[in-house]
């Protein structure tokens, strides 16, 4: 090792300072390593949240890691009373006292307490304003700081810099500093930004610290590890200042000397001032606070003594409950949970057992509130566990789990298990209703300060990244906003591909230099910022409790809903630091269940339980296998259904391995292929051996058929192949789950191939295919536990589908946005099933519709909530008039009553809900009538939301009727539809568009079945999804939905790059290719199969071939359609789409301003349903 | 892309002849340097046709003058600053 390097770094910025700084805290512990740092302080702007990061990277790199911030601090009058400054401010801008920049360095555990005090305060009011949307800069009063100096090093902060504030460089305030400090620990900051004034300031600023007998110490002020960011920091400079690169001179640094140089090199950077460098080892060695070390955190009932008995009594009670007091289930049910009883106390757990039983029985409580006693929902469990959790039968026992561990064979490993660092998880779904009034349910329990919402990073996605810094470098709006929605959702390096074909370097050529230049940078560096940490926001339920305040464990700051705060670290640093997360997620299928089975009851009077019904049931297994399972929870994705078909799962334990095989780890470990081959020549002969790679995986991966695909498999193939221990078995587990730890992740494989050779005496070239399986999965599979928690709601799902179909359409209707299809897709499946499972649909109807949907006697009726624009407030005061005063005459008596807006009854007739209303005229005449209709006048009070006591009604006068108008075609109706509720009831696009379609070899969605395999083949279709995930090396697929059912398009992708913009935005495409058939087996072969295993002649379902086609070429379907999309139209000379006004994008009223006498596709791309696109939900 | 600003450009820096010595100029168009006020560095207007990187000086010559002059990193040349 070469000698002590001359220079400490103490003052470095990562992405956590948030649009003032470029490199995680790990690319600055490795850049620090290469350069021959000993030891790096980061010190984000008011902020610790890359911290935890550090402490647990540094030492890898052989770096060790010092913790601080860099701190807005008010000077001047405003403090002088005694810090009730801001407390009695309206927020961070107070308008006396400057804001000051100081570093503040931990020298111990009581530093770090009064540090995440420090920042907890400066973050106090910054959610002040109105709806705690504006975000105000976070500072503190330096009465503050100096209240809480104990433990802490301060250095008088950053070089001053023209416009923007630097540090405490005043003689007044750096003499109060001095008295809270003292001369040991404040210390006057140099630093040599290579700016004008330097030398002069630091010669000032030496003079200062003799005067005041302080020592000087030199700091880097870094804010990038490498010189190919330093561009990225201008950049972020002009965008944190909302201005253009051009315009931001003055604001940014002028040079690049904020990327992180080595120690020798800063050291001659201040050869005038070598006494202050020296000061930077010196001071280093007195900076021993280490953050993995204890930070005193407990979670509340971790020392009860007495919670070891009182969580065997419970568990003991619960144990007869479920397996009775004899036999062979109660013995094998009693050693388990003796073992696991024992595990738990040696790890001292059994206070965090009892705390989560606590938590259940306050949902529990809350779900009562919300739910009434009365209702169905009553009997229904509040939430239940996923995650690892469900394998344990205490939680079991406790109520925490509702799936039986011994009957389903999991195994607790992941879970518990003795070398355990940290808490375990413990995930808990709910329903969204009952959620949202847990959270605040369990700030209240545990104390304000003692309970906090986890922290997450969203990070830069290629587009918010090309439209933020296409604005900075001063781009054209329009040809920015252009290239950022070519720009994939999906990764970076498609990114500049994306610019390079969509950017208009292209069109301009390159001769003109300037702006090609330009979009250049642009294309590098979104690249760099792609992925980088962008803002502090909330996860959606991860809560922290502890017995002490967390404020003196990490800093808490206000998150963006009332009532809610979060501490600064998100869940990688929550569980680095041993805090115990509870992680309360919203699941919308939990919901929707509820919603059908109170439905169920409602119309029927039917009481279900769903933890009662058969799990066995031969019908919805049957619907499984067919993959009817649209609207179900996990298995209804275009992957999934086609999966399905080929896995044909006949039980629980089946759908288990179902809903966790479409993932990317099995995708990627390369498990689903031979999974569904070896699942299929198992079917055909029993007797079929499952080649695994070596005889020690059999008993870890027999269920599975010799592949990876539960998250925990992971764990037992460490632990049965190559050796690993419990403990290490889970360190490999948490390594792959992690961006953060490629190095370690090494180390795991050297071991593993090491391992597997000694303990099984397995080949190397063996143990290097297992590893890959083991890599290739990479953590991002479910653990099995979590697969039987989602399996078990899967089958729940469908058998609701199966058995209240109207039910549990109306349930999911009323419960989105949710699941994988859009509604109008959702209403056309369950219109084109084949009766008796067909589901009518009902159009709205001001005399019928209630405001969400709901199941009538013929069918399910559309809710008013669907009508875009119509405030919730007013399709209640119509419901609510109607249930008074009796059904709307006429449309004059609704425009009396309803006491909505004019544009609302307008909607209300474009959608056709008035169509009852008006005896058999059409929609133009209901519409122009009611332009004649007085409404009733809101006096006062908000306009969006009427209320009856403030309207004057008006008298219903009698109408005249209608001139004779033109009635709406088809299409038109259609794009009204679209337009007003984004659901279209009875005809199809394509149903209205087919006798006119002039393509030769086109077929519908019913046909493909019966044409041959490998046939060339055109379809046509309205997009329903279009998917291009990261693991299929740039295939697009799509799904086509037309009048009879869908259509699975795969895109390869030399044919998506060749029509990627039709690819990506066209409502209604045409696409010609190749039909594929992947089920090759043909009858013949079923026949022998079925009489091999003595089965008779029909005893099989039919089954449902796998078909693909595979496209060769796209284009706009309307160059199709003879006469053109709206044959009608000419004549009518209106613009459908946009009466009344009802289609506000700027991008609508772009298109249809053209339109008058031309085609009205281009109001079908203005109000087509939104498309499932993958890692993104739906958009348009 | 900003509009060109229609402006003249007061003191243009013009080329000069420098003398390099240990770590900074030693003579200015044959004016002995005699102490080092500020020196610092500029690099900017990356995203342009026309980048900036520079290395500045601030000196005081034999002469008593204040010489502001740099060295244009990109092309390497020594200029003047000033009047």
């Amino acid at each position: 090792m070469s000698p002590t390097p001359p220079y400490v770094e103490l003052h470095c910025h990562s992405t956590y300072s948030f649009l003032d700084g470029v490199s995680l805290p790990e690319e600055l512990a490795r850049r620090a390593g290469e350069l021959g740092h000993a030891a790096l302080a980061l010190t984000d702007h008011n902020s610790v949240s890359g911290s935890m990061e550090l402490a647990q990277v540094a030492e890898d790199y052989g770096v060790r890691a010092i913790h601080g911030a860099e701190i807005d601090v008010i000077t001047g009058p405003a403090e002088d009373g005694g810090g009730h400054g801001r407390d009695a401010g309206p927020g961070a801008g107070e308008g006396h006292g400057e804001i000051r920049h100081i570093t503040l360095l931990a020298l111990d555990e009581w530093g770090w307490r009064n540090l995440s005090r420090i920042i907890t305060h400066a973050h106090a009011h910054t959610r002040d304003g109105p709806g705690r949307r504006e975000q105000a800069a976070p500072a503190v009063d330096l009465a503050r700081v100096i209240e809480h100096a104990q433990g802490l090093v301060c250095l008088t902060g950053c070089a001053a810099r023209s416009a923007v504030g630097g540090g405490v460089h005043d003689e007044r305030s750096a003499r109060r500093l001095l008295v809270a400090f003292g001369p040991e620990n404040l210390y006057v900051e140099l630093q040599r930004p290579y700016a004008r004034h330097d030398r002069a300031r630091n010669r000032a600023l030496a003079a200062l610290g003799r005067r005041l007998g302080l020592r000087c110490v030199a700091t880097g002020d870094v804010h990038a590890h490498d010189r190919s960011r330093a561009e990225l920091q201008d950049a972020f400079v002009a965008l944190r200042n909302h201005a253009t690169l051009d315009a931001s001179e003055p604001l940014r640094r002028g040079n690049h000397s904020h990327v992180m140089s080595a120690p020798q090199a800063m050291a001659s950077r201040f050869a005038d001032h070598p006494e202050a460098v020296r000061e930077t080892l010196l001071l280093a060695e007195r900076l021993t606070f280490d953050l993995r070390r204890d930070l005193g955190y407990r979670y509340p009932g971790a020392e009860d003594e007495r919670a070891s008995g009182r969580l065997s009594e419970l568990c003991g009670a619960r144990l007869a409950e479920r397996y009775g007091s004899a036999g062979a289930a109660h013995d094998e049910a009693r050693a388990r949970l003796q073992e696991e009883l024992r595990v738990i106390e040696a790890l001292g757990l059994p206070g965090f057992f009892l705390l989560h039983h606590d938590m259940l029985e306050l949902a529990r409580e809350v779900a009562l509130e919300v739910r009434g006693p009365a209702s169905v929902r009553a009997l229904l469990a509040p939430g239940r566990g996923r995650g690892s959790s469900v394998s344990s039968l205490v939680c079991y026992l406790t109520g925490l789990s509702h799936i039986d561990p011994i009957a389903a064979e999991l195994a607790l490993g992941r879970f518990l298990h003795e070398d355990l660092h940290g808490l375990p998880d413990i995930d808990l779904d709910f329903p969204r209703d009952i959620r949202e009034r847990l959270i605040p349910r369990v700030h209240e329990r545990y104390g304000q300060d003692r309970a906090a919402l986890v922290a997450a990073f969203p990070t830069f996605r290629a587009r918010g990244a090309i439209r933020e810094l296409g604005k900075v470098l001063g781009l054209p709006a329009g040809e920015i906003e252009r290239v950022a929605r070519g720009a994939e959702r999906y990764g970076e390096h498609e990114i500049a591909a994306g610019l390079g074909a969509g950017g208009p370097d292209a069109e301009e050529g390159a001769g003109r230099g300037e702006p090609s230049i330009r979009w250049r940078w642009l294309a590098r560096l979104v690249e760099q910022a792609y992925g980088l940490p962008r803002h502090l926001s909330q996860h959606p339920g991860g809560m922290i409790v502890a017995t002490r305040p967390l404020i003196d464990c990490c800093p808490v700051v206000p998150a963006a809903m009332e009532g809610r705060q979060m501490v600064q670290w998100d869940k990688d640093s929550c569980a680095d630091a041993g805090f115990l997360k509870i992680d309360l997620l919203g699941l919308g299928m939990l919901s929707a269940v509820e919603r059908c089975v109170e439905e169920i009851a409602r119309v029927r009077g039917e009481r279900i339980d769903l933890s009662r019904i058969p799990f066995d049931d031969p019908e919805t297994f049957r619907a499984i296998r067919a993959a009817d399972t649209v609207g179900v929870f996990q298995i209804e994705s275009r992957a999934q259904m086609q999966s399905l078909l080929r896995t044909r799962p006949r039980s629980l334990e089946d759908l288990t391995i179902q809903v966790a095989i479409v993932r990317p780890g099995p995708i990627q470990g390369g498990a689903i292929n031979p999974y569904i081959e070896r699942r299929r020549r198992l079917r055909e002969d029993p007797a079929y051996e499952i080649p695994y790679e070596h005889p020690a995986l059999e008993p870890v991966l027999r269920e599975t058929l010799g592949t990876i695909i539960f998250q925990d498999q992971v764990m037992q193939v460490a632990e049965a192949f190559a050796g690993f221990s419990a403990g290490e078995a889970d360190g490999l587990r948490r390594a792959m789950s992690r961006k953060r730890s490629q190095e370690m992740l090494a180390r795991h494989r050297e071991r593993f191939i090491e391992g597997a050779q000694r303990h099984v005496g397995a080949a190397e070239r063996t143990a290097q295919r297992v590893w890959t399986m083991v890599e290739g999965f990479a953590g991002f599979g479910f653990p099995k536990a979590h697969s039987a928690a989602f399996g078990l709601l899967a089958y729940q799902s469908t058998w609701l589908r199966v058995h209240y179909g109207a039910e549990f359409l109306c349930a999911l209707l009323n419960e989105q946005p949710m699941g994988f299809y859009a509604p109008d897709s959702l209403v056309h499946e369950a219109e084109t099933r084949s009766p008796p499972a067909r589901v009518r649909m009902l159009g709205l109807d001001v005399n019928a519709s209630q405001v969400q949907c709901t199941v009538e006697q013929e069918g399910v009726r559309l809710g008013l909530g669907y009508i875009k624009d119509m405030a919730s407030a007013e399709a209640q005061a119509l419901v609510a008039e109607r249930i008074r005063n009796g059904p709307f005459a006429d449309l004059s008596d609704l425009a009396a009553r309803a006491g909505v807006r004019r544009l609302t009854l307008e909607q209300l007739a474009w959608s056709g809900a008035c169509d009852s209303l008006i005896g058999g005229l059409d929609r133009r005449s209901a519409l122009w009538q009611l332009g004649l209709a007085a409404p009733a006048l809101s006096i006062g009070g908000d306009p969006q939301v009427p209320a009856s006591q403030d309207t004057q009604l008006a008298l219903a006068l009698e109408l005249p009727a209608a001139p004779s108008l033109r009635p709406l075609s088809r299409w038109q109706r259609l794009i009204a539809d679209y337009s007003t509720s984004g659901v279209t009831i009875g005809d199809h696009a394509l149903a209205i568009l087919r006798s006119r379609l002039v393509v030769p070899m086109l077929a519908t969605s019913a046909q493909l079945a019966r044409l041959p395999t490998g046939g060339e083949v055109a379809v046509a279709g309205l997009v329903i999804a279009r998917q291009r995930p990261g693991t299929a090396n740039g295939t697009m697929f799509l799904l086509f939905e037309d009048e009879f059912g869908t259509i699975n398009l795969i895109v390869p992708k030399a044919v998506y790059e060749s029509h990627r913009q039709l690819a990506r935005a066209e409502p209604l495409l045409l696409a010609r290719g190749r039909l594929e058939r992947s089920q090759e087996r043909t009858l013949e072969q079923a026949r022998r199969a079925r009489e091999g295993r003595g089965e008779e002649a029909g005893s099989e379902e039919q089954i449902r071939p796998v078909i693909n086609v595979l496209v060769r070429e796209l284009a706009p379907l309307e160059r199709f359609v003879a006469g053109g999309i709206d044959d009608e139209h000419r004549t009518a000379a209106a613009n459908v789409s946009r009466l009344p006004a009802a289609t506000r994008s700027a991008a609508a009223e772009l298109e249809a301003d053209g339109v008058e006498g031309a085609e009205v596709g281009p109001s079908m791309r203005a109000v087509a349903p939104p498309v499932q696109s993958f890692a993104a939900g739906r958009r348009r | 892309m900003p509009a060109p600003v229609l402006t003249r450009t007061l003191n243009p820096p013009r080329p000069a002849r420098v003398r390099w010595g240990e770590g900074l100029p030693v003579e200015v168009d044959g004016e002995g340097v005699e102490s080092l006020r500020e020196s610092w560095l500029v690099e900017d207007r990356w995203w342009t046709a026309e980048p900036l990187r520079r290395r500045y000086w601030e000196l005081v010559g034999e002469r008593g003058r204040n010489l502001v002059v740099f060295h244009d990193l990109i092309s390497g040349r020594w200029f003047l600053q000033g009047p």
